[in-house]
C-alpha cells in the first residue's frame, strides 16, 4: 500500500520496480515505467487453495471475477501474466479520485490477497457434493494453503468446523504453542469473547477426521478446532474470518518466534544483574577504618623566667579557689567572712605601738 | 602421600565434621540418611519452607569453604582443583547432598583447594522445564562473566559452580556464599516470572485474535 501511495504522490514520473515478500510464500511485484507515468503493474504469486491432493496453477474464473469487481475503472487484468506470477493487474492512477476515496481504493487493492483467498474458500464450500454426506455430516475437506500444512473444514448443517493439525520441529516450540492454545481455549470460554467462535484443543484427532490418511494426522502439537456459525460468515465478516483461518498457522508461528525473542531479552537483562551482584563480592577497601597520620612533635621551649613562675602559681591558686567554691550558696560569703575567717596572729618580729595614755 | 597433606586433611576433615555436627543440632528437622556414594545426606521434611533449605545450604557452604592453595601432587608445578581431578582420595571430603524434595536438591563436593556446588532446580511442568533448560544453558555458555560458574553442569544437575582458593582470595567468602544463595532465589523467581509473562502474552494474543471474529 505504501508503494502504491508513494507512486501516486510523486511529482515527477519515476521508473519503479519492487519485489515484496510476505509470510506464507506470498510474492508481489510492483513495476512502473517512465513512459507510462500514471500506470502501475501489480503482479501477485501465491499458493492457490486446493482440495485434497490436487494442485491448481492458476486462479479459477470466479476469483478473477471478484478481483475485477474491486474497482473496475482502476483495475484491469493483464493477459498474459508476468512470468512467475499467477495474476498481473494494471492500475490506472488517473482514474483514482483524490483525498479520502483514494485511500479506500488503495486499501482495497492492498487486500488483494484476502479477496483471492476468500473467494476460493467460499466457492469450495459451496460446491460440496451432496453424495459426500455421511452420518449427517459432510466429508472433511482438506485444504492446502501452505505446503505440508493442510487443514480441514467440516461442513455441518448448522455450523462449520475448521480443524488445524499442529506440527513443530522443535520440542520447545511445541511446548510454547501448547501454552498458547491453552490460553486461547480459556479466553474463548470466558465472557470477554463470548461471540467469538468456540475453540478447543485436543492431543488426538477429532472423531470427524476418522478415515483420513495417517500421514496428515500424525502431529506433535495436537489439533485446534474452531466452530464457526452463521454470524461469523455473514456479510463483511466472511472475508475477515477466511483471512484469520488461512493465516492461523502463520499467527501461531509468529507468536512462538516472538515469545522466544522475549525470553532471550529477559535472560540477557537478568544476566547483567547477576553479574553485577557478583562484582560486589570482590575485596573492597574498608572505608570505616580511620587512617592515623603522624604529627611532627614540636618541642616547646620552657621559659624559666620569674614572671612566668609567679603567673603560674597565681593561676594555680585561682584554680584551687574555683574548685573549692564550685557550689555557690547565697549568703555563704557573709557567713564565711564572719565566722569562718581565721584570726590573724601578730608576728614575732613585728610590734604594736602602745598608746601614750 | 605427603605427611603434610595427611595432617592438613585430617584437621580439615575434623573441622568440617564439627561444623556439620553443630548445624545439625541447630536445625531439628534434618535427618541423617546415608545414600550410596555419599556419607552425609540431609533430607528435609516436606513441610519445610524454602528458607530452611537455603539456610541449610548456607551453613554447609560456610563450613565447606575452607580452601587453601595446594599444588598438584602428581605433576610438578601444576595447580589443579582437586575436586575436579579426584586423583587423590585423601584430599577429598565426603560429598553432601541437601534435598528439599525429589525434584530439588543441591550437591556440595569439597576438596582441599576447591569446592563444587551443583544445583537441581524445581520444574513443575513442561513449560518450566524448557524455560529452566534455556535459561541455565544461557548462563552456562557465558560462564566467563561469572568467574565461579562451570560451563557444563554435573550429570544429573542443572547448573554447577566451581570455587577455588584463588576465588576465595579475590572475593570475600561470606559475600560469595551470599551470592550463591541469592542466585538460587533469583533463578526460581526468574523462571516463575518468565512463565507468568509468557502466559500473559499468550492471553493477550489470543484475545486480539478472537476479537477479530466478533
Amino acid at each position: 500500500m505504501g508503494d502504491v501511495d508513494e507512486q501516486m504522490c510523486a511529482d515527477k514520473p519515476l521508473a519503479v520496480e519492487h519485489h515484496l515478500y510476505e509470510f506464507g510464500s506470498l510474492q508481489y511485484h510492483i513495476q512502473s515505467y517512465v513512459s507510462q507515468a500514471n500506470q502501475v503493474y501489480l503482479s501477485i504469486s501465491t499458493h492457490i487453495l486446493s482440495i485434497g491432493s490436487s494442485t491448481l496453477h492458476e486462479f479459477p474464473h470466479y476469483t478473477l471475477e471478484d478481483v475485477k469487481r474491486i474497482c473496475h475503472e482502476v483495475v484491469q487484468i493483464v493477459e498474459p501474466t508476468k512470468p512467475g506470477y499467477q495474476l498481473t493487474l494494471k492500475l490506472d492512477f488517473t482514474k483514482i479520485p483524490h483525498k479520502k476515496d483514494a485511500v479506500k481504493i488503495i486499501t482495497k487493492i492492498s487486500s488483494l490477497q484476502s479477496i483471492i483467498l476468500s473467494t476460493q474458500l467460499r466457492e469450495l464450500l459451496k460446491n460440496v457434493h451432496d453424495q459426500e454426506i455421511s452420518q449427517g455430516t459432510y466429508k472433511p475437506i482438506k485444504l492446502v494453503y501452505h505446503p505440508n500444512e493442510p487443514f480441514y473444514v467440516i461442513k455441518k448443517p448448522a455450523k462449520l468446523t475448521a480443524v488445524f493439525p499442529i506440527r513443530f520441529k522443535e520440542h520447545s516450540d511445541m511446548v510454547i504453542a501448547k501454552a498458547f492454545f491453552q490460553e486461547l481455549v480459556d479466553v474463548g470460554n470466558s465472557g470477554v469473547c463470548a461471540r467469538a467462535p468456540p475453540c478447543c484443543w485436543s492431543p488426538i484427532p477429532p472423531p470427524e477426521l476418522r478415515g483420513e490418511p495417517m500421514r496428515d494426522l500424525s502431529t506433535n502439537g495436537g489439533f485446534v478446532s474452531f466452530e464457526l456459525s452463521a454470524r461469523h460468515v455473514e456479510g463483511k465478516k466472511l472475508d475477515k474470518t477466511v483471512w484469520n483461518l488461512l493465516n492461523f498457522y502463520a499467527l501461531v508461528k509468529y507468536h512462538v518466534k516472538s515469545t522466544k525473542g522475549f525470553v532471550q531479552r529477559r535472560m540477557r537483562s537478568r544476566l547483567e544483574s547477576l553479574v553485577e551482584a557478583l562484582h560486589h563480592t570482590n575485596m573492597e577497601e574498608d572505608h570505616n577504618v580511620k587512617k592515623v597520620t603522624g604529627r611532627r612533635g614540636v618541642k616547646k621551649l620552657i621559659k624559666f623566667t620569674r614572671n612566668a613562675i609567679l603567673k603560674k602559681r597565681w593561676n594555680l591558686t585561682k584554680k584551687i579557689k574555683r574548685i573549692r567554691s564550685r557550689i555557690r550558696i547565697i549568703g555563704f560569703r557573709k557567713f564565711q567572712r564572719r565566722w569562718l575567717k581565721l584570726p590573724s596572729f601578730s608576728s614575732v618580729m613585728s610590734y604594736q605601738k602602745l598608746d601614750k595614755s | 602421600m605427603g605427611r603434610r597433606a595427611m595432617n592438613e586433611c585430617g584437621v580439615y576433615v575434623w573441622s568440617f565434621r564439627m561444623c556439620v555436627w553443630k548445624f545439625k543440632e541447630f536445625i531439628p528437622v534434618l535427618q541423617l540418611d546415608p545414600l550410596s556414594s555419599t556419607d552425609l545426606a540431609f533430607t528435609l521434611s516436606m513441610g519445610s519452607s524454602v528458607r530452611l533449605y537455603l539456610t541449610c545450604i548456607r551453613n554447609t557452604l560456610e563450613a565447606a569453604m575452607c580452601l587453601q592453595n595446594f599444588p598438584c601432587q602428581e605433576v610438578e608445578r601444576h595447580n589443579k582443583p582437586e575436586v575436579e581431578m579426584k586423583t587423590s582420595p585423601e584430599l577429598l571430603l565426603n560429598p553432601v547432598v541437601i534435598c528439599r524434595n525429589e525434584a530439588e536438591k543441591c550437591l556440595i563436593e569439597t576438596s582441599i583447594n576447591s569446592l563444587r556446588i551443583s544445583l537441581k532446580v524445581k520444574q513443575a511442568d513442561e513449560l518450566e522445564n524448557i524455560l529452566t533448560k534455556k535459561f541455565l544453558r544461557f548462563l552456562s555458555m557465558r560462564a566467563e562473566a561469572f568467574q565461579v560458574l562451570r560451563r557444563k553442569p554435573v550429570q544429573g544437575y542443572d547448573i554447577s559452580f566451581l570455587i577455588t582458593n584463588y576465588h576465595c582470595e579475590e572475593m570475600q567468602k561470606h559475600k560469595l556464599i551470599d551470592f550463591i544463595v541469592q542466585f538460587m532465589e533469583d533463578i526460581d523467581k526468574e523462571i516463575s516470572e518468565l512463565k507468568l509473562s509468557m502466559n500473559t502474552r499468550g492471553r493477550l494474543v489470543a484475545t486480539e485474535f478472537l476479537k477479530q471474529f466478533i
